[in-house]
Protein backbone atom coordinates (compact mmCIF):
# COMPACT_ATOMS: atom_id res chain seq x y z
CA UNK A 1 0.00 0.00 0.00
CA UNK A 2 1.52 3.13 -0.89
CA UNK A 3 2.19 6.07 1.48
CA UNK A 4 -0.86 8.50 -0.69
CA UNK A 5 -3.49 6.21 -0.35
CA UNK A 6 -3.11 5.83 3.18
CA UNK A 7 -2.74 9.65 3.65
CA UNK A 8 -6.10 9.97 1.36
CA UNK A 9 -7.72 7.57 3.49
CA UNK A 10 -7.49 8.70 6.79
CA UNK A 11 -8.62 12.30 5.45
CA UNK A 12 -11.72 10.99 3.81
CA UNK A 13 -12.76 9.54 7.18
CA UNK A 14 -11.76 12.63 9.08
CA UNK A 15 -14.13 14.75 6.66
CA UNK A 16 -16.64 12.02 7.51
CA UNK A 17 -16.20 12.75 10.69
CA UNK A 18 -16.76 16.79 10.61
CA UNK A 19 -19.72 16.26 8.65
CA UNK A 20 -21.35 14.28 10.86
CA UNK A 21 -20.46 16.59 13.71
CA UNK A 22 -21.91 19.32 11.75
CA UNK A 23 -24.85 17.70 11.37
CA UNK A 24 -25.21 16.49 14.75
CA UNK A 25 -24.70 20.18 16.10
CA UNK A 26 -27.27 21.42 13.42
CA UNK A 27 -29.87 19.27 14.93
CA UNK A 28 -29.23 20.29 18.13
CA UNK A 29 -29.44 23.68 17.94
CA UNK A 30 -32.74 23.32 15.74
CA UNK A 31 -34.12 20.25 17.47
CA UNK A 32 -36.53 22.53 19.32
CA UNK A 33 -37.76 24.14 16.23
CA UNK A 34 -38.34 21.15 14.85
CA UNK A 35 -40.07 19.81 17.36
CA UNK A 36 -42.50 22.82 17.45
CA UNK A 37 -43.16 23.10 13.87
CA UNK A 38 -44.79 19.67 13.70
CA UNK A 39 -46.69 20.49 16.24
CA UNK A 40 -47.72 23.69 15.11
CA UNK A 41 -48.43 22.55 11.04
CA UNK A 42 -50.29 19.74 13.11
CA UNK A 43 -52.87 21.88 15.33
CA UNK A 44 -53.57 24.23 12.74
CA UNK A 45 -54.22 21.03 10.34
CA UNK A 46 -56.23 20.08 12.78
CA UNK A 47 -57.91 23.28 13.50
CA UNK A 48 -58.65 24.38 9.96
CA UNK A 49 -61.57 22.57 8.67
CA UNK A 50 -62.83 21.46 12.16
CA UNK A 51 -66.92 21.13 12.21
CA UNK A 52 -66.97 20.46 9.06
CA UNK A 53 -68.27 17.62 7.01
CA UNK A 54 -66.24 17.60 3.83
CA UNK A 55 -62.46 18.64 6.04
CA UNK A 56 -60.01 19.14 3.73
CA UNK A 57 -61.41 18.31 0.69
CA UNK A 58 -62.67 21.60 0.73
CA UNK A 59 -58.95 22.49 -0.32
CA UNK A 60 -59.98 20.95 -3.53
CA UNK A 61 -63.85 22.05 -4.13
CA UNK A 62 -62.34 25.66 -3.19
CA UNK A 63 -60.02 26.15 -6.24
CA UNK A 64 -62.21 23.98 -8.11
CA UNK A 65 -65.29 25.91 -7.98
CA UNK A 66 -63.63 29.11 -8.39
CA UNK A 67 -61.98 28.08 -11.83
CA UNK A 68 -65.03 26.90 -12.91
CA UNK A 69 -66.84 30.69 -12.02
CA UNK A 70 -63.60 32.16 -13.69
CA UNK A 71 -64.06 29.78 -16.76
CA UNK A 72 -67.15 31.18 -17.20
CA UNK A 73 -66.66 34.75 -16.88
CA UNK A 74 -63.36 34.95 -18.20
CA UNK A 75 -62.88 32.17 -21.19
CA UNK A 76 -66.31 31.45 -22.27
CA UNK A 77 -68.10 35.02 -22.00
CA UNK A 78 -65.45 37.24 -22.47
CA UNK A 79 -63.14 35.39 -24.91
CA UNK A 80 -59.64 36.12 -22.92
CA UNK A 81 -56.64 33.68 -24.36
CA UNK A 82 -58.36 32.31 -27.69
CA UNK A 83 -55.51 31.49 -29.62
CA UNK A 84 -53.16 29.94 -26.87
CA UNK A 85 -53.37 26.60 -26.25
CA UNK A 86 -55.06 24.77 -23.19
CA UNK A 87 -55.60 28.18 -22.26
CA UNK A 88 -57.85 27.25 -19.36
CA UNK A 89 -55.33 25.07 -17.87
CA UNK A 90 -52.85 27.85 -17.64
CA UNK A 91 -54.90 29.98 -16.32
CA UNK A 92 -56.11 27.59 -13.54
CA UNK A 93 -52.11 27.42 -12.98
CA UNK A 94 -52.36 31.20 -12.73
CA UNK A 95 -55.11 30.71 -10.34
CA UNK A 96 -53.35 28.17 -7.98
CA UNK A 97 -49.95 29.75 -7.85
CA UNK A 98 -51.45 33.15 -6.90
CA UNK A 99 -53.52 31.20 -4.04
CA UNK A 100 -50.23 30.27 -2.97
CA UNK A 101 -48.59 32.85 -2.96
CA UNK A 102 -51.05 34.66 -1.09
CA UNK A 103 -51.81 32.02 1.66
CA UNK A 104 -48.18 32.29 2.38
CA UNK A 105 -48.17 35.97 2.64
CA UNK A 106 -51.44 36.57 4.65
CA UNK A 107 -51.08 33.51 6.75
CA UNK A 108 -47.72 34.39 7.94
CA UNK A 109 -48.64 38.24 8.34
CA UNK A 110 -51.35 37.15 10.57
CA UNK A 111 -49.23 34.72 12.19
CA UNK A 112 -47.34 36.80 15.13
CA UNK A 113 -50.19 38.36 16.32
CA UNK A 114 -52.35 35.44 16.53
CA UNK A 115 -49.57 33.42 18.86
CA UNK A 116 -49.43 36.64 20.84
CA UNK A 117 -50.60 35.13 23.93
CA UNK A 118 -47.70 32.11 23.61
CA UNK A 119 -45.29 34.74 22.93
CA UNK A 120 -45.94 36.43 25.80
CA UNK A 121 -44.98 33.00 28.43
CA UNK A 122 -42.69 31.03 27.10
CA UNK A 123 -39.60 32.31 25.21
CA UNK A 124 -38.95 30.02 22.09
CA UNK A 125 -37.55 30.87 17.89
CA UNK A 126 -40.65 32.84 16.53
CA UNK A 127 -39.98 32.36 13.20
CA UNK A 128 -41.46 28.85 13.49
CA UNK A 129 -44.54 30.26 13.62
CA UNK A 130 -43.63 31.77 10.27
CA UNK A 131 -43.07 28.35 8.68
CA UNK A 132 -45.65 26.91 10.27
CA UNK A 133 -48.49 29.15 9.16
CA UNK A 134 -46.71 28.78 5.66
CA UNK A 135 -46.37 24.78 5.31
CA UNK A 136 -50.35 24.59 5.37
CA UNK A 137 -50.27 26.84 2.08
CA UNK A 138 -47.57 24.13 0.86
CA UNK A 139 -50.04 21.35 1.40
CA UNK A 140 -52.88 22.96 -0.57
CA UNK A 141 -50.62 23.76 -3.22
CA UNK A 142 -49.86 20.06 -3.86
CA UNK A 143 -53.06 19.37 -3.55
CA UNK A 144 -54.62 21.75 -5.98
CA UNK A 145 -51.69 20.43 -8.46
CA UNK A 146 -53.97 16.96 -8.61
CA UNK A 147 -56.72 19.41 -10.24
CA UNK A 148 -54.01 20.47 -12.66
CA UNK A 149 -52.90 17.33 -13.70
CA UNK A 150 -56.49 16.49 -13.80
CA UNK A 151 -57.34 19.22 -16.20
CA UNK A 152 -53.84 18.80 -17.83
CA UNK A 153 -54.87 14.98 -19.20
CA UNK A 154 -58.88 16.23 -19.66
CA UNK A 155 -57.40 18.83 -21.88
CA UNK A 156 -54.18 16.87 -23.91
CA UNK A 157 -51.63 18.96 -22.84
CA UNK A 158 -48.19 17.40 -24.02
CA UNK A 159 -46.06 17.19 -21.66
CA UNK A 160 -42.59 18.25 -21.96
CA UNK A 161 -39.38 17.26 -20.21
CA UNK A 162 -38.93 20.75 -19.22
CA UNK A 163 -42.05 20.33 -16.54
CA UNK A 164 -39.57 18.97 -14.19
CA UNK A 165 -38.19 22.53 -13.96
CA UNK A 166 -41.63 23.64 -11.89
CA UNK A 167 -40.70 22.96 -8.54
CA UNK A 168 -37.90 25.73 -9.25
CA UNK A 169 -40.62 28.41 -9.58
CA UNK A 170 -42.76 27.04 -7.30
CA UNK A 171 -39.49 27.73 -4.73
CA UNK A 172 -39.45 30.87 -5.76
CA UNK A 173 -42.81 32.33 -5.15
CA UNK A 174 -41.92 30.39 -1.58
CA UNK A 175 -39.08 32.22 -1.06
CA UNK A 176 -40.46 35.38 -1.91
CA UNK A 177 -43.67 35.26 -0.06
CA UNK A 178 -41.96 33.76 3.42
CA UNK A 179 -39.53 36.45 2.96
CA UNK A 180 -42.43 39.14 2.54
CA UNK A 181 -44.16 37.21 5.36
CA UNK A 182 -41.13 37.87 7.82
CA UNK A 183 -41.24 41.34 7.15
CA UNK A 184 -44.84 41.67 7.05
CA UNK A 185 -45.61 39.93 10.53
CA UNK A 186 -43.19 41.84 12.26
CA UNK A 187 -44.50 45.04 11.21
CA UNK A 188 -47.98 44.06 12.14
CA UNK A 189 -47.14 43.66 15.08
CA UNK A 190 -46.00 47.14 15.75
CA UNK A 191 -49.08 48.77 13.07
CA UNK A 192 -52.31 46.57 13.00
CA UNK A 193 -52.69 48.66 9.78
CA UNK A 194 -50.06 46.31 8.18
CA UNK A 195 -52.80 43.90 6.79
CA UNK A 196 -55.13 46.47 5.55
CA UNK A 197 -52.41 47.99 3.49
CA UNK A 198 -51.20 44.61 2.64
CA UNK A 199 -54.77 43.77 1.43
CA UNK A 200 -54.68 46.32 -1.17
CA UNK A 201 -50.87 46.09 -2.81
CA UNK A 202 -52.09 42.18 -2.96
CA UNK A 203 -55.43 43.09 -4.96
CA UNK A 204 -52.71 45.32 -6.85
CA UNK A 205 -50.11 42.81 -7.81
CA UNK A 206 -53.23 40.15 -8.37
CA UNK A 207 -54.61 42.55 -11.55
CA UNK A 208 -50.76 43.01 -12.51
CA UNK A 209 -49.75 39.50 -12.42
CA UNK A 210 -51.78 37.92 -15.45
CA UNK A 211 -53.45 35.49 -13.45
CA UNK A 212 -56.72 35.91 -15.26
CA UNK A 213 -55.81 37.05 -18.73
CA UNK A 214 -52.68 35.61 -20.40
CA UNK A 215 -49.58 38.36 -20.59
CA UNK A 216 -49.96 38.23 -24.27
CA UNK A 217 -52.83 40.96 -24.19
CA UNK A 218 -50.64 43.12 -22.23
CA UNK A 219 -47.95 42.34 -24.95
CA UNK A 220 -49.96 43.67 -27.96
CA UNK A 221 -50.58 47.08 -26.37
CA UNK A 222 -47.55 47.97 -24.46
CA UNK A 223 -44.77 45.56 -24.41
CA UNK A 224 -42.58 48.14 -21.78
CA UNK A 225 -45.49 47.78 -19.66
CA UNK A 226 -45.75 43.91 -20.10
CA UNK A 227 -41.84 44.33 -19.23
CA UNK A 228 -42.25 45.59 -15.95
CA UNK A 229 -45.17 43.76 -15.02
CA UNK A 230 -43.08 40.58 -15.54
CA UNK A 231 -40.61 42.42 -12.73
CA UNK A 232 -42.83 41.14 -9.94
CA UNK A 233 -41.13 37.69 -8.84
CA UNK A 234 -44.83 35.90 -8.82
CA UNK A 235 -45.95 36.86 -12.69
CA UNK A 236 -42.50 36.11 -13.76
CA UNK A 237 -42.93 32.51 -12.21
CA UNK A 238 -46.57 32.00 -12.95
CA UNK A 239 -45.19 32.78 -16.73
CA UNK A 240 -42.29 30.56 -16.50
CA UNK A 241 -44.70 27.48 -14.94
CA UNK A 242 -47.33 28.06 -17.68
CA UNK A 243 -44.22 27.62 -20.16
CA UNK A 244 -42.60 24.83 -19.01
CA UNK A 245 -45.43 23.06 -17.82
CA UNK A 246 -48.51 24.08 -20.29
CA UNK A 247 -47.52 25.36 -23.58
CA UNK A 248 -44.61 26.97 -24.88
CA UNK A 249 -47.19 29.61 -26.39
CA UNK A 250 -46.79 31.38 -22.77
CA UNK A 251 -44.44 34.09 -23.20
CA UNK A 252 -41.93 34.69 -20.44
CA UNK A 253 -39.73 37.55 -19.35
CA UNK A 254 -36.70 35.60 -20.84
CA UNK A 255 -38.34 35.28 -23.77
CA UNK A 256 -39.83 38.86 -24.16
CA UNK A 257 -36.53 40.16 -22.46
CA UNK A 258 -34.47 38.12 -25.68
CA UNK A 259 -32.68 37.63 -22.15
CA UNK A 260 -31.10 41.12 -21.80
CA UNK A 261 -29.24 41.59 -18.29
CA UNK A 262 -32.25 43.00 -16.42
CA UNK A 263 -34.19 39.44 -16.62
CA UNK A 264 -32.28 38.60 -13.72
CA UNK A 265 -34.24 41.72 -11.45
CA UNK A 266 -37.10 39.06 -10.43
CA UNK A 267 -34.10 36.34 -9.22
CA UNK A 268 -32.51 39.42 -7.13
CA UNK A 269 -35.86 41.05 -5.95
CA UNK A 270 -36.56 37.18 -4.34
CA UNK A 271 -32.86 37.18 -2.63
CA UNK A 272 -33.34 40.80 -1.45
CA UNK A 273 -36.32 40.55 0.25
CA UNK A 274 -35.59 36.89 1.93
CA UNK A 275 -32.09 38.63 3.56
CA UNK A 276 -34.05 41.77 4.23
CA UNK A 277 -37.17 39.91 5.88
CA UNK A 278 -35.03 37.35 7.64
CA UNK A 279 -32.94 40.70 9.25
CA UNK A 280 -35.84 42.28 9.83
CA UNK A 281 -37.29 39.64 11.44
CA UNK A 282 -34.59 38.58 13.63
CA UNK A 283 -33.81 42.33 14.89
CA UNK A 284 -37.60 42.60 15.93
CA UNK A 285 -38.32 39.25 17.35
CA UNK A 286 -36.52 39.60 21.12
CA UNK A 287 -39.39 43.05 21.47
CA UNK A 288 -42.91 40.69 20.27
CA UNK A 289 -43.45 39.77 23.88
CA UNK A 290 -43.91 43.00 25.16
CA UNK A 291 -45.44 44.39 21.92
CA UNK A 292 -47.58 41.97 20.62
CA UNK B 1 -19.36 32.00 36.00
CA UNK B 2 -18.60 30.11 38.96
CA UNK B 3 -19.49 26.56 39.22
CA UNK B 4 -22.23 26.38 41.46
CA UNK B 5 -23.93 29.40 40.62
CA UNK B 6 -26.68 28.39 37.89
CA UNK B 7 -28.17 32.11 37.45
CA UNK B 8 -26.27 35.30 37.64
CA UNK B 9 -28.83 38.42 37.43
CA UNK B 10 -26.40 41.73 37.02
CA UNK B 11 -27.72 44.95 37.22
CA UNK B 12 -30.68 44.66 35.33
CA UNK B 13 -33.01 46.78 34.64
CA UNK B 14 -36.00 47.17 32.00
CA UNK B 15 -38.09 50.14 30.82
CA UNK B 16 -41.49 49.65 28.91
CA UNK B 17 -42.01 52.01 26.39
CA UNK B 18 -45.93 53.01 26.84
CA UNK B 19 -47.50 55.11 24.41
CA UNK B 20 -49.90 57.39 25.71
CA UNK B 21 -52.04 57.67 23.02
CA UNK B 22 -51.40 54.30 20.77
CA UNK B 23 -50.44 55.13 17.65
CA UNK B 24 -50.51 51.58 16.07
CA UNK B 25 -53.08 52.91 13.68
CA UNK B 26 -52.64 54.91 10.72
CA UNK B 27 -55.94 57.16 11.07
CA UNK B 28 -54.52 58.72 14.05
CA UNK B 29 -51.25 59.48 12.00
CA UNK B 30 -53.07 61.39 9.12
CA UNK B 31 -55.47 63.44 11.33
CA UNK B 32 -52.50 64.27 13.71
CA UNK B 33 -49.81 64.20 11.55
CA UNK B 34 -47.85 66.96 13.47
CA UNK B 35 -48.37 66.04 16.97
CA UNK B 36 -46.03 65.07 18.82
CA UNK B 37 -45.55 61.55 18.80
CA UNK B 38 -43.11 60.92 21.58
CA UNK B 39 -45.60 61.23 24.08
CA UNK B 40 -44.02 57.75 25.22
CA UNK B 41 -43.54 57.18 28.59
CA UNK B 42 -40.85 54.84 29.96
CA UNK B 43 -42.44 52.61 32.55
CA UNK B 44 -39.37 51.50 34.92
CA UNK B 45 -40.77 47.93 35.37
CA UNK B 46 -37.52 47.08 37.20
CA UNK B 47 -34.22 49.15 38.37
CA UNK B 48 -30.70 47.30 38.81
CA UNK B 49 -31.60 44.58 40.18
CA UNK B 50 -28.62 42.37 40.73
CA UNK B 51 -28.83 38.13 42.45
CA UNK B 52 -27.06 35.14 42.13
CA UNK B 53 -28.73 31.73 42.10
CA UNK B 54 -26.86 28.72 43.11
CA UNK B 55 -27.19 24.91 42.09
CA UNK B 56 -30.21 23.32 43.72
CA UNK B 57 -31.62 25.87 45.62
CA UNK B 58 -35.13 26.95 45.80
CA UNK B 59 -34.87 31.19 45.09
CA UNK B 60 -38.06 32.75 46.01
CA UNK B 61 -38.94 36.15 44.25
CA UNK B 62 -41.34 38.09 46.32
CA UNK B 63 -43.02 41.47 46.20
CA UNK B 64 -46.75 43.01 45.61
CA UNK B 65 -48.53 43.02 43.44
CA UNK B 66 -46.96 45.57 40.03
CA UNK B 67 -43.84 45.59 42.03
CA UNK B 68 -41.79 43.86 38.84
CA UNK B 69 -41.53 40.48 40.73
CA UNK B 70 -43.19 38.85 37.20
CA UNK B 71 -40.81 41.18 35.16
CA UNK B 72 -38.00 40.03 36.54
CA UNK B 73 -39.37 36.02 35.43
CA UNK B 74 -39.72 36.49 32.53
CA UNK B 75 -36.47 38.11 31.89
CA UNK B 76 -35.22 35.15 33.70
CA UNK B 77 -37.06 32.98 31.00
CA UNK B 78 -35.48 35.19 28.17
CA UNK B 79 -38.92 36.14 26.95
CA UNK B 80 -38.28 40.13 27.96
CA UNK B 81 -35.07 41.50 26.96
CA UNK B 82 -33.19 43.63 29.59
CA UNK B 83 -33.14 47.18 28.75
CA UNK B 84 -30.00 47.44 30.89
CA UNK B 85 -27.25 44.61 32.62
CA UNK B 86 -27.30 41.09 31.71
CA UNK B 87 -28.31 37.88 32.78
CA UNK B 88 -26.50 34.31 32.44
CA UNK B 89 -28.08 31.11 32.99
CA UNK B 90 -26.36 27.91 32.49
CA UNK B 91 -28.34 24.52 32.49
CA UNK B 92 -31.93 23.99 30.75
CA UNK B 93 -34.51 26.13 31.62
CA UNK B 94 -37.96 25.39 31.94
CA UNK B 95 -40.53 28.06 32.82
CA UNK B 96 -44.26 27.84 33.86
CA UNK B 97 -45.54 31.45 33.62
CA UNK B 98 -48.88 30.12 33.17
CA UNK B 99 -50.35 26.70 33.12
CA UNK B 100 -50.92 25.18 29.84
CA UNK B 101 -49.26 27.45 27.21
CA UNK B 102 -50.57 26.99 24.14
CA UNK B 103 -53.57 25.10 25.34
CA UNK B 104 -56.58 25.27 22.76
CA UNK B 105 -60.07 24.75 23.78
CA UNK B 106 -60.91 22.91 20.16
CA UNK B 107 -58.46 20.60 20.73
CA UNK B 108 -58.80 17.51 22.92
CA UNK B 109 -56.74 16.98 26.31
CA UNK B 110 -54.36 14.60 24.29
CA UNK B 111 -53.98 16.62 21.23
CA UNK B 112 -53.03 19.81 23.75
CA UNK B 113 -50.71 17.30 25.65
CA UNK B 114 -48.43 17.18 22.73
CA UNK B 115 -48.62 20.71 21.52
CA UNK B 116 -47.89 21.88 24.78
CA UNK B 117 -45.10 19.18 25.28
CA UNK B 118 -43.52 20.73 22.14
CA UNK B 119 -43.43 24.02 24.02
CA UNK B 120 -41.61 23.03 26.60
CA UNK B 121 -39.34 21.09 23.97
CA UNK B 122 -40.83 17.92 24.21
CA UNK B 123 -40.64 15.53 20.78
CA UNK B 124 -43.67 13.28 20.07
CA UNK B 125 -41.42 10.36 20.87
CA UNK B 126 -40.78 11.43 24.53
CA UNK B 127 -44.26 12.66 25.01
CA UNK B 128 -45.26 8.85 23.84
CA UNK B 129 -43.45 7.22 26.45
CA UNK B 130 -44.70 9.53 29.30
CA UNK B 131 -48.49 10.13 28.24
CA UNK B 132 -49.62 7.48 30.18
CA UNK B 133 -47.68 9.08 33.41
CA UNK B 134 -49.16 12.55 32.71
CA UNK B 135 -52.79 11.42 32.31
CA UNK B 136 -52.63 9.38 35.49
CA UNK B 137 -51.22 12.10 37.29
CA UNK B 138 -54.05 14.53 35.95
CA UNK B 139 -56.38 11.76 36.88
CA UNK B 140 -58.35 12.45 33.53
CA UNK B 141 -58.17 8.87 32.01
CA UNK B 142 -61.66 8.79 30.63
CA UNK B 143 -61.62 12.37 29.24
CA UNK B 144 -58.16 12.82 27.13
CA UNK B 145 -60.22 12.41 23.67
CA UNK B 146 -63.01 15.09 24.80
CA UNK B 147 -62.22 18.57 23.95
CA UNK B 148 -60.73 21.15 25.96
CA UNK B 149 -63.73 23.10 26.14
CA UNK B 150 -65.68 20.91 27.71
CA UNK B 151 -62.70 20.31 30.82
CA UNK B 152 -63.69 22.28 33.64
CA UNK B 153 -60.89 24.82 34.83
CA UNK B 154 -59.59 22.45 37.36
CA UNK B 155 -59.23 19.63 35.06
CA UNK B 156 -57.37 22.20 32.30
CA UNK B 157 -55.39 23.36 35.30
CA UNK B 158 -54.64 19.24 36.54
CA UNK B 159 -53.64 18.73 32.81
CA UNK B 160 -51.56 21.07 32.55
CA UNK B 161 -49.42 20.72 35.76
CA UNK B 162 -49.17 17.38 34.69
CA UNK B 163 -46.91 17.81 31.34
CA UNK B 164 -45.27 20.56 33.55
CA UNK B 165 -44.07 18.50 36.37
CA UNK B 166 -42.59 16.21 33.21
CA UNK B 167 -40.58 18.81 31.70
CA UNK B 168 -36.44 17.73 32.47
CA UNK B 169 -35.08 20.56 33.11
CA UNK B 170 -32.27 21.53 35.03
CA UNK B 171 -33.68 25.15 36.22
CA UNK B 172 -37.41 25.51 36.44
CA UNK B 173 -39.17 29.13 36.79
CA UNK B 174 -42.35 29.01 38.47
CA UNK B 175 -45.28 32.13 39.04
CA UNK B 176 -47.73 31.19 41.23
CA UNK B 177 -48.72 28.03 40.24
CA UNK B 178 -48.88 25.89 43.33
CA UNK B 179 -52.03 25.24 45.10
CA UNK B 180 -54.54 24.27 42.21
CA UNK B 181 -56.95 22.30 41.80
CA UNK B 182 -58.76 20.63 45.09
CA UNK B 183 -57.05 19.46 47.98
CA UNK B 184 -56.14 15.83 46.91
CA UNK B 185 -54.55 17.56 44.06
CA UNK B 186 -52.92 20.54 45.84
CA UNK B 187 -51.25 17.72 48.14
CA UNK B 188 -50.09 16.14 45.14
CA UNK B 189 -48.53 18.78 43.56
CA UNK B 190 -46.98 19.85 47.36
CA UNK B 191 -44.92 16.03 46.78
CA UNK B 192 -43.72 17.22 43.56
CA UNK B 193 -42.16 19.97 44.93
CA UNK B 194 -40.57 18.47 47.57
CA UNK B 195 -39.24 15.98 45.25
CA UNK B 196 -37.75 18.70 43.43
CA UNK B 197 -35.83 19.80 46.55
CA UNK B 198 -34.87 16.65 46.97
CA UNK B 199 -33.16 15.66 43.05
CA UNK B 200 -31.53 18.74 43.49
CA UNK B 201 -33.42 21.27 40.93
CA UNK B 202 -33.03 24.69 41.12
CA UNK B 203 -36.25 26.45 40.93
CA UNK B 204 -36.90 30.49 40.97
CA UNK B 205 -40.10 30.88 42.49
CA UNK B 206 -42.91 33.78 42.68
CA UNK B 207 -45.53 33.80 44.75
CA UNK B 208 -47.46 35.54 47.64
CA UNK B 209 -47.89 32.80 49.93
CA UNK B 210 -45.28 33.14 52.68
CA UNK B 211 -46.00 29.89 54.11
CA UNK B 212 -45.24 28.25 51.04
CA UNK B 213 -42.06 30.52 51.06
CA UNK B 214 -41.06 29.90 54.68
CA UNK B 215 -41.70 26.15 53.85
CA UNK B 216 -39.65 25.46 50.51
CA UNK B 217 -37.26 28.62 49.79
CA UNK B 218 -33.57 28.44 50.70
CA UNK B 219 -33.40 32.14 49.69
CA UNK B 220 -35.38 34.98 48.71
CA UNK B 221 -34.95 38.74 46.98
CA UNK B 222 -38.10 41.37 47.64
CA UNK B 223 -39.04 43.63 44.87
CA UNK B 224 -40.53 46.71 45.96
CA UNK B 225 -41.70 49.62 43.38
CA UNK B 226 -39.22 47.78 40.90
CA UNK B 227 -36.64 47.99 43.17
CA UNK B 228 -35.06 45.31 45.54
CA UNK B 229 -34.81 46.30 48.34
CA UNK B 230 -33.91 43.08 50.63
CA UNK B 231 -31.77 40.09 49.36
CA UNK B 232 -30.99 37.08 52.16
CA UNK B 233 -32.79 34.03 53.38
CA UNK B 234 -36.27 33.43 52.80
CA UNK B 235 -37.91 33.70 56.38
CA UNK B 236 -36.47 37.13 56.85
CA UNK B 237 -37.45 37.90 53.21
CA UNK B 238 -40.93 37.03 54.15
CA UNK B 239 -41.07 38.91 57.39
CA UNK B 240 -40.08 41.93 55.66
CA UNK B 241 -42.69 41.37 52.83
CA UNK B 242 -45.44 41.39 55.50
CA UNK B 243 -44.06 43.70 57.08
CA UNK B 244 -45.05 46.49 53.78
CA UNK B 245 -48.34 45.75 54.79
CA UNK B 246 -48.62 46.78 57.97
Amino acid sequence: MSYYTKIGFRVYISDIMTVIMLLSKLYKKYHYSLILLRELVITEFKLRYQGSVLGYFWSLLKPLFLFVILYFVFVYFLRVGEGIPHWPVAMLVGIVLWTFFSEVTNNGLNSIVARGDVIRKINFPKYVIVFASSISALINLVLNFIIIAIFMIISGVDLQWSALLTPLFIFEIFAFGIGLAFILSALQVRLRDTSYIWEIVMQALFYGSAVLYPITMVIDQNLMLAKILMLNPVAQAIQDVRHMLISEQNATLQTISDGAWWSVIPFVLVLVILIVGALYFKRRSPYFAEEV
Amino acid sequence: MKDDIVIKVDGVSKNFRLPHEKNSSLKSLIIHPFRKRRSVESQHALHDISFEVKKGEFFGILGRNGSGKSTMLKILAEIYRPTKGSVQVSGKLVPFIELGVGFNPELTGRENVYLNGALLGFSKKEIDSKYKDIVEFAELEDSMDQKLKNYSSGMQVRLAFSVATRAEADILLIDEVLAVGDADFQRKCFEYFRSLKTSGKTVVFVTHDMVAVKDFCDKAILIEDSKMIYKGTAAAAADRYLKLFS
